[in-house]
């Protein structure tokens, strides 16, 4: 059995160990996903109106914001893409993978994770309905977006419980 | 703000509105909205970073942006309100602000 975990491997680096062929297919497809975040529907996701009426406000807002955000989500992206050159086989864990990296890329990695399930989210008008999904046809391309989002939100839930695992206040 | 009028006629004013409100004193709602696709967990400790919230409150905000579609989660002055909506952005939550009371 394969076991999924993020782990601080010490007190320099973070090791996500055990993790499944098809999760390392998907990784590997990170860099490929992330490069859609230019496309009109995930852009317009990644970088929202910041007020729901006022057109002045949100012309100025993004002329400001867009750029700083962009460069943000695009610096992550590269960071988690260099790490993942490292990912390697987990002898002990059977047909799994691991990668080792160090612990201040784990927001670029948070980022990067949640990028990639937006932009599959709004590539492929995925809705509520369709994240309640539980049967997917492997011949569809929607469902095996949702899929893909899901598992890689599972692998972001690591993240999060890790960050939680530390010191109220001090985040990693 | 109302302010007394002079009528012309001897101990009489009138209260009226002489000005509108004034909107640089009135406060900014900042609303979460809830998508598809964010994670709640993620969520909650999105709110907990930007705000400094308690796990409770954050896990009671993240609750209300799921279950009623949005959550008023901070509110104040203009410039704050831009600044944690940035955050919010960079977190990639869909997060907008509004005059209070509009």
């Amino acid at each position: 059995m394969i076991d999924l975990s993020v782990q601080p491997l010490d007190e320099k680096r973070i090791l996500i160990s055990g993790i499944p062929s098809v999760l390392a297919a998907m990784l590997r497809e990170l860099p490929e996903i992330l490069e859609l975040r230019d496309s009109p529907d995930a852009r317009a996701r990644l970088h929202p109106n910041p007020t729901a009426g006022s057109d002045n406000i949100n012309r100025e807002w993004h002329q400001l914001a867009d750029p700083e955000l962009r460069h943000l989500f695009v610096s992550a992206g590269e960071t988690v893409t260099r790490d993942l050159t490292a990912l390697t086989a987990d002898k002990e864990n059977g047909d799994a993978w691991q990668v080792a990296f160090p612990i201040e890329h784990v927001p670029a990695w948070m980022n990067a994770l949640n990028q990639a399930r937006l932009i599959l989210g709004e590539v492929h008008k995925i809705d509520e309905a369709e994240m309640n999904r539980t049967d997917f046809d492997p011949q569809s391309p929607k469902h095996m977006a949702a899929l893909r989002v899901h598992l890689l939100g599972y692998l972001l839930h690591l993240f999060v419980e890790l960050d939680s695992a530390h010191e109220p206040g001090k985040h990693i | 703000m109302a302010l007394p009028i002079e009528t012309g006629q001897p101990g009489v004013i009138v209260i009226g509105e002489t000005e509108p409100k004034d909107e640089l004193s009135m406060p900014w709602n900042v609303i979460v909205h809830n998508d598809p696709i964010n994670l709640m967990s993620y969520v909650a400790m999105v709110f907990m970073r930007v705000f400094g919230y308690p796990r409770a409150r954050a896990e009671t905000l993240m609750l209300e942006v799921h279950q009623k579609g949005r959550s008023l989660v901070w509110s104040g002055g203009r410039e704050r309100a831009e600044l944690y909506v940035h955050q919010l952005h960079s977190y990639q939550l869909l997060a907008t602000m509004e005059k209070s009371g509009a």
